[in-house]
């Protein structure tokens, strides 16, 4: 315990403003995976986070960044948390600059702040992960969370333009820049994003904006089989038609929905929702065009959503994806059909239920499975599941689980040839190890 | 456009050239590998690899044209054993000098390697060799309603290997993004002769997105072998309109205001009165000689959409006093307006023996005042300039026109160049946005990064390629030439 009080003793010398916490009534608030870190700090701009490392780094501990905390549990079970850095004070919108679609903004800004904002003149920044109240915009770009748009308007790796990124050393280092178009350098945004904060902490970020559409359509189809529902999905994707989202949801899933959130869908076979954006000539002629393309592959046609219940509904699709056990499995997308099959083959067998839902133009599926404490049975499924995931050209992570299984299993899956080219990377950035361990793949 | 040997770099070289016996002991290695035949060493056939579409150029020692995977594996493996530096080269259309092997040693040619492996319509996936010609791809897909959406002027001839290593872009990227945004996944070399998968078929593959980080490395990591890309549907509906204005700034601020309206089309290039006038004498696309300004843009999507985005353009055209807008009235006549574009750097050959093309960017609404700034300084050095980029990006392309049989010119247009590029970086923009670093901007990356930016970017080729057997000289500023640059 020695260290973290000589810590102590130099924030509070070296860095008076700098709001810390080593309470152990507080910390429990923070506890991930059962590891308690020792101090809780709450820096107010990017310089402090930079102080609090670079002294963490000095004292030889390891530092984690919190944001809103709904994706802390991704990953393994972390090694040693000395310092946590809270970002939640860290919340202005720097510049937004509206006629150039960029802004340039602070990590701890959950999305719907910042959302919020851009709005306020016509812009969103075009990611739409689940838990946008809470998910801070550090915490999704470190996680790399995407949601259903994804299909239209990718993923964090297509907004980001620039990074601000708070080093081992404690040093801060720009990568990109204000610009959309730059190939100056290596791109390390795209390292940072999705690096769970292995590499370096993301304190700033600039991005690239959307025009907010001027209407926007949700339609939903019912189908008897899962065939069916794919025969959709595949005709969609080679229409000109360009949904901006294509959500398949088994009947696991839709009970569950109609359960908790008063939706009305159909809990036996299969619903596709799909989400048009655009002027409203085109939606209307998008929506009849897609219910030709649903009826002939033998849709039950079912509501259209627009306005409020429309976001409602979207709310509750994205929220759907963090179950007690959720699989986040990633496969072509001709093989869904196949995949969903299999999902009920291994359930059965192991006396499992699954619900799932998934961003079936992309090939990415959310797989709950139930109940979340039959851990042995669980570990069983998820090693089929993922065995047939891999066989599809994808990969299985379980994004979230009770500690119990997460200690039984992998849950990013066993490292490819490419990872002795990772680990040379995090022995480069980060030698001494002071960002924690054990989350990463292959516990980087 | 070669003109000048390279400068002997200041600090001490990374390379010596090899001597003649050793150089003959690694054509025999190779030759053994891979056939005497794809080992070229001459004098006459080692010209051909000695340039690409830069200012600089430097002589390989040794060109293999391998035609799999296992021998660029085999000849790396060969090159690291003797410690002589690889170049990869695709088409030489490159216009930072990124093929260009500094220090000589062996250029890896991927003429050889330009099949097609597999096409998914499905998936919407295609893989591809890196010696593939880009315009090949979206040729091969366009019977079935696909296309590969990247396009660089040079896509006739670049190779998507060489786009992957540059990060290429081109005119439609506005709205679709450039290459790293269509790739997935890449099978690579790395400076061990390890063959090692990256990134892969589907979205989101575990561990750090190094595909991401490959693209556009510009040669300095890995050499790529393969190649996975996603494909798209055609367009239903493609409006081509041409705009003509009488300043630069009404064209300018039309271009910021359209993309401010909400409305991003799929292309907005523009052309100023010199390139006009270079490319109507080449290309007689119909366009007015005398404007200053003309915009090039392009609507596609579905018929409705496509017609109320072309209906709000024209209003945004006219409220910015635009001469005249012409919409392409059919396929022959927009082929004809890009054919204008497409050809406008070898259309200046025609006024010029000799040109430079810069390749800042800047924020879209400060494009009136860096465009301003961009004649001053030509004007100021007694060069002439044209301007013809990617607007709706702010890519500007100043090209600067000059006849390196006149002495002192070369350094003229290197040094208006660089403050072409300061006043980007200083207006909030970048140095190259679509052309990479190379040999061309190393100095000029310190107008953008500071000290720790750019170490730990070397963090990441001292993880990768710490010998710098891949390219080696290039990307980064060189050591001992930072302080120059700062003080200008």
């Amino acid at each position: 315990m020695a260290e973290i009080e000589t810590y102590i003793a130099d924030v509070q010398q070296f860095l008076p403003s700098l709001q810390i916490t080593s309470d152990p009534d507080a910390l429990r608030d923070y506890t991930i995976d059962g590891v308690l870190p020792r101090l809780v700090a709450m820096p107010s701009d990017k310089e402090q986070v930079a102080q609090a490392v670079a002294l963490a780094n000095q004292h030889g501990l390891t530092v984690l960044a919190r944001g809103g905390g709904s994706r802390l549990n991704l990953g393994g079970i972390p090694e040693q948390v000395d310092v946590m850095l809270e970002t939640h004070s860290m919340t202005r919108l720097l510049e937004h600059e509206a006629p150039d679609l960029t802004c340039h903004v602070e990590a701890g800004i959950t999305l719907a702040a910042l959302q919020a904002q851009l709005a306020a003149k016509g812009q969103w920044v075009a990611l739409d992960p689940p838990d946008a109240e809470q998910a801070t915009l550090g915490g999704i770009l470190a996680s790399n969370a995407s949601g259903p748009k994804r299909l239209r308007h990718g993923t964090a790796r297509d907004v980001v333009i620039g990074l601000h990124v708070v080093q081992a050393s404690g040093e801060i280092a720009r990568s990109g820049g204000r610009v959309v178009k730059n190939v100056a350098g290596y791109d390390l945004n795209k390292l940072y994003i999705g690096s769970l904060g292995t590499l370096g902490i993301i304190v700033e970020a600039n991005l690239k904006l959307q025009p907010l559409p001027t209407s926007e359509h949700t339609l939903l189809l019912t189908y008897a089989n899962v065939n069916d529902a794919m025969q959709t999905v595949m005709a969609l994707l080679g229409s000109l038609l360009t949904p901006s989202a294509i959500e398949l949801i088994d009947a696991g899933a839709a009970s569950d929905m109609s359960d908790f959130f008063g939706l009305n869908l159909p809990t036996d076979g299969y619903t596709l929702a799909i989400d048009f954006e655009g002027s409203s000539t085109s939606i209307d002629r998008q929506l009849d065009e897609t219910r030709l393309i649903a009826r002939k592959a033998g849709a039950l046609m079912g509501e259209d959503l627009a306005g409020k219940e429309q976001a409602q509904f979207w709310q509750v699709v994205r929220e759907h994806t963090r179950g007690t056990v959720t699989c986040k499995v990633a496969i072509q997308v001709s093989q869904i059909a196949s995949y969903l099959e299999t999902i009920n083959s291994v359930c059965r067998r192991q006396r499992l239920e699954a619900a799932v839902v998934g961003h079936a133009g992309n090939g990415i599926l959310y797989v709950e499975l139930r109940p979340g404490d039959a851990t042995t049975r669980l570990v069983e499924a998820i090693g089929e599941l993922r065995r047939q995931a891999q066989e599809a050209r994808g990969s299985l992570v379980v994004e979230r689980c009770p500690i119990e299984l997460k200690r039984g299993i992998s849950v990013w899956g066993e490292p490819g040839s490419d990872f002795y080219l990772m680990q040379r990377l995090k022995q480069q950035f980060d030698a001494k190890g002071t960002f924690v361990k054990g989350r990463f793949v292959g516990g980087l | 456009m070669s003109i000048t040997e390279l400068p002997p770099p200041v600090t001490s070289t990374l390379y010596e050239r090899m001597s003649t016996e050793k150089k003959a002991e690694l054509v025999r290695e190779l030759s053994d590998v891979i056939g005497a035949r794809y080992v070229l060493h001459t004098p006459y056939d080692l010209m051909m690899y000695e340039y690409d579409a830069s200012i600089d150029r430097s002589t390989p020692d040794v060109v293999v044209l391998p035609a799999t995977t296992e021998e660029v594996a085999a000849i790396v493996k060969i090159a690291a054993r003797r410690s002589v530096p690889v170049v990869p080269r695709g088409a030489g259309t490159g216009l930072s000098g990124g093929a260009i092997p500094i220090y000589g040693g062996i250029v890896i040619a991927f003429a050889r390697m330009n099949r097609i492996l597999e096409v998914d319509y499905d998936n919407l996936r295609a893989v591809v060799q890196p010696g593939l010609v880009n315009l090949h791809l979206s040729n091969a897909l366009n019977p079935q309603g696909f296309y590969y959406v990247p396009d660089p002027s040079s896509q006739r001839s670049c190779t998507i290997g060489g786009n992957v290593g540059e990060n290429a872009g081109g005119p439609h990227t506005l709205i679709y993004g450039v290459t790293t945004n269509h790739v997935l996944g890449v099978e690579i070399v790395t400076p061990e002769g390890n063959i090692v998968q990256v990134g892969g078929w589907t979205h989101d593959t575990p561990g750090y997105d190094l595909t991401g980080l490959l693209i556009g490395s510009e040669g300095t990591l890995c050499i790529v072998t393969k190649i996975i890309v996603r494909i798209v549907h055609l367009a239903e509906a493609v409006k081509t309109m041409v705009a003509v204005f009488n300043t630069m700034d009404d064209a300018s601020n039309t271009v910021s205001e359209i993309i401010a309206s909400g409305v991003i089309p799929a292309a907005i290039e523009m052309m100023d009165q010199m390139i006009l006038q270079a490319v109507e004498a080449d290309t007689h696309a119909g366009y007015p000689m005398d404007a200053a300004a003309v915009l090039l843009m392009e609507a596609e999507g579905l018929r409705e959409g496509v017609e109320e985005q072309v209906a709000q353009i024209v209003r945004v055209c006219n409220k910015h006093h635009a001469r005249a807008v012409r919409i392409a009235a059919n396929e022959t006549e927009r082929q004809l307006f890009w054919a204008g574009r497409k050809n406008a750097f070898g259309a200046v050959g025609r006024i010029s023996p000799e040109f430079y093309v810069q390749d800042g960017v800047v924020p879209r609404t400060r494009l009136p005042f860096v465009l301003r700034r961009v004649g001053e300084i030509c004007e100021s050095y007694g060069l002439r300039v044209g301007n013809v980029f990617h607007a709706g990006d702010g890519n500007l392309h100043p090209l600067i026109l000059f006849d390196s049989q006149i002495p002192g010119e070369v350094e003229r247009v290197r040094k208006a160049g660089h403050e072409i590029l300061a006043v980007c970086a200083e207006a909030g923009g970048t140095i190259t946005g679509e052309h990479g670093v190379g040999i061309e901007k190393q100095e000029e990356m310190a107008l953008i990064f500071n000290e720790v930016d750019l170490r730990v970017m070397q963090q990441v080729r001292e993880a990768w390629n710490p010998e710098q057997l891949f390219n080696p000289g290039k990307l980064f500023p060189m050591p001992g030439r930072c302080a120059d640059i700062k003080q200008l």
